[in-house]
């Protein structure tokens, strides 16, 4: 008797928190928390140095911050659990819900009915998806010249950039960047094709973009007139020779056509190469000695060292992406359009019917 | 051509914008007045405005060889553009013609801020030139000025039940309830169909469709405050004064998701 009657007890509490988990009381209070923490992630600046919130906010409050993990919300344990939190909720209410939506589709034949049920299902597979993505997704990054081949990080495969172009407007400003490109897979497999904005490659699995572009320079190395060592860097990196490896030239920056602004700074009048320069600068034991510009092909001697910058040549940084719950998500928003559809706009329509033919319209 | 075409474009749209204002004006003196005369000529200039700012979006097209819909000025024309074409459709079909004393002020709010911004046309760069930047500017225009109706029904309604008897030739409450609720739930639609088809476009153009970037941030937490509308109505029977201060909140939330996060939080960016 009394072990029943707990019995009973315990199935009551059960049940009282499995209605508040599917209830939309508990929708509401998630979708409050989380409406407010996609606010704060917008407003506070996202995933910078931890340094930048304690200059920006103070000791204390920047502390704050990043004990809540308020300076990278959308991927914190918290906002998962919220996420996840909501999912539970959907999926409780779209259970129970289910008998009741079936049993009047049955005796209505009403499609519209299903429409918020779909919404829910739609939208659960979506933050489903999402989530599968941001664990599933994989991302390699890749920048070289026409003409050279390089490994895929760990995918196995190889990237070839067959070509580069940057096609110019006659106001020099930018109609599109286009790499052509071959993949080739661990069996000697081989995909080609052209990768430009909004135009990605797909190859074995993966979608190639062309992601950003810049000037590398070739560098020969001269010591006692033979050449030691030959080089191809990117602006913004080093090269030295593997002797004196306290010897650096950094390349800072490409001006394809050089001149002055009004200003008297350093300025390329256009993106051609009609009169080429390359800044520099030319480190000793971590420091700086000297900076200046050079002309393509012209020597820079220091320390008993001649560094010869040579050929400029425009590169291209291409980032391979793999997301395999894609498809899923797209499915996922297509069954959430079909629901909101049938949510409002079909049913509504077989209200005002039902009203029309005079029978009292059962009203949710 | 190319100038007479500048011409054109320019001479459509201010006349557009002054038409909006005497627009607005003249909805305003129709709330006051109540004369049927006022009702009619106030109809007749909104559509005369709808059509001179149609004129202008059209010969912008058709000179920049492209939808134009991809900068601020080109993207606020057709917010407002939108709101004026919702207007005139629930107009038409529900007879609401006090409706105009609150979106005409709107629409010209908006169109003014597209008259502060540069109508030079440029080339786009790489990343805009996609027809999925097309579609997705679209479905935000709808949205908008559907969510723009529906706070427009909201001020009426809720001026008229702070103030019973003030607005002449206004539905009853249940009415406007519904169109309320009808706009939002068309506003919902496409507010939900322009944040797929923008995933699909940055999955096209970067490779990843959700980056949590600020705009992206917003339209969601727009459209949850909407979600939240329906759901309070639906479930909880949230009508009247409730539903009305709801679909107002709504709606600076979208006009902050729109210009606000281009300035203020850009800008808080930029000065820290
Ligand atoms: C952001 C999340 C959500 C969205 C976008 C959403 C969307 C919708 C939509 C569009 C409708 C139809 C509204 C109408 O016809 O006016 C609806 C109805 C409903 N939703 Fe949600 N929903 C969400 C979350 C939830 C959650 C978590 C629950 C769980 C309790 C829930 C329970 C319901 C119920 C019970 C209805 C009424 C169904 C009916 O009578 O047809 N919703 N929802």
């Amino acid at each position: 008797m009394h072990d029943t009657e707990m019995q009973q007890d315990r199935t009551g509490i059960v049940r009282k928190i499995l209605r508040f988990l599917s209830g939309m009381p508990f929708s509401f209070a998630l979708l409050v928390i989380i409406l407010a923490a996609c606010a704060a992630g917008s407003i506070i600046p996202q995933g910078k140095t931890l340094s930048y919130y304690f200059d920006a906010y103070g000791a204390t409050k920047g502390g704050l911050l990043i004990g809540l993990k308020l300076n990278d919300v959308f991927h914190s344990a918290w906002f998962l659990l919220l996420a996840g939190l909501l999912c539970l909720n959907l999926i409780l209410c779209s259970i129970s819900r289910f008998g009741k939506v079936l049993a009047a589709f049955r005796k209505t034949k009403h499609f519209g009915l299903w429409g918020s049920w779909l919404t829910h299902l739609g939208l659960l597979l979506l933050i489903v998806s999402f989530a599968a993505g941001q664990f599933l997704a994989k991302e390699e990054v890749v920048y070289g010249i026409a003409g050279s081949t390089q490994p895929l990080g760990r995918t196995g495969l190889m990237l070839t950039i067959d070509s580069f172009n940057v096609s110019l407007r006659d106001d020099y400003t930018v109609e599109q960047y286009t790499a052509g490109l071959t993949v080739t897979d661990k069996e000697g497999r081989t995909v080609s094709g052209e990768a430009s904005v909004n135009h990605p490659l797909d190859a074995f699995g993966y979608s190639f973009y062309q992601d950003s572009m810049g000037w590398a320079s070739w560098v020969d190395i001269f010591k006692d007139g033979q050449l030691v060592k030959t080089d191809l860097i990117c602006a913004g990196e080093y090269t030295g020779p593997d002797e004196l490896p306290a010897l650096a030239l950094f390349f800072n920056k490409f001006y394809p056509d050089f001149g002055l602004d009004e200003n008297g700074y350093f300025t390329s009048k256009t993106p051609l190469p009609n009169n080429p320069y390359c800044l520099y600068g030319i480190y000793y034991e971590g420091s700086l000695i000297s900076m200046n510009i050079t002309e393509p092909g012209a020597p820079i001697d220091v320390h008993g060292y001649s560094f010869v910058m040579r050929d400029p040549t425009e590169y291209t940084l291409i980032v391979a992406r793999t997301d395999p719950a894609a498809p899923a998500a797209a499915a996922s928003a297509a069954i959430l359009i079909a629901g909101l559809v049938l949510a409002f706009y079909v049913r509504p329509w077989e209200e005002k019917r039902r009203k029309e033919n005079g029978s009292a319209a059962d009203k949710d | 051509m190319d100038q007479l075409l500048t011409k054109t474009e320019n001479i459509s749209f201010m006349a557009a914008l002054v038409a909006y204002l005497v627009t607005a004006a003249a909805y305003f003196f129709y709330a006051v007045a109540k004369k049927e005369w006022a009702r009619k000529a106030a109809y007749g200039l909104m559509c005369l405005a709808f059509g001179l700012q149609t004129v202008s979006i059209v010969v912008r097209g058709f000179h920049a060889g492209r939808l134009p819909l991809t900068n601020q000025y080109e993207f606020a024309n057709a917010f407002a553009w939108g709101i004026a074409l919702c207007f005139l459709i629930f107009v038409r079909k529900y007879k609401f013609d006090v409706l105009g004393t609150f979106i005409a002020p709107v629409i010209f709010l908006i169109i003014g801020y597209a008259s502060m911004q540069s109508r030079e046309i440029h080339e786009l760069m790489p990343a805009l030139q996609s027809s999925w930047l097309g579609f997705h500017v679209s479905m935000a225009i709808i949205g908008y000025g559907a969510f723009g109706v529906a706070f427009g029904v909201a001020l009426a309604f809720l001026i008229r039940d702070t103030f019973p008897g003030s607005l002449a030739g206004i539905p009853n409450n249940e009415t406007l309830d519904r169109i309320i609720y009808r706009a939002v739930a068309l506003g919902f639609l496409f507010l939900t169909l322009c944040m797929v088809t923008g995933a699909i476009w940055a999955k096209k153009a970067w490779g990843t469709y959700w980056n949590w970037d600020p705009k992206e941030t917003w339209s969601l937490i727009t459209w949850l405050i909407y979600a939240i509308f329906l759901h309070l109505r639906l479930r909880k029977g949230m009508t009247g004064r409730k539903a009305a201060i709801f679909a107002v909140a709504g709606f600076l939330c979208v006009i902050f998701t729109y210009v606000g996060v281009n300035t203020l939080i850009a800008g808080l960016h930029s000065y820290k």
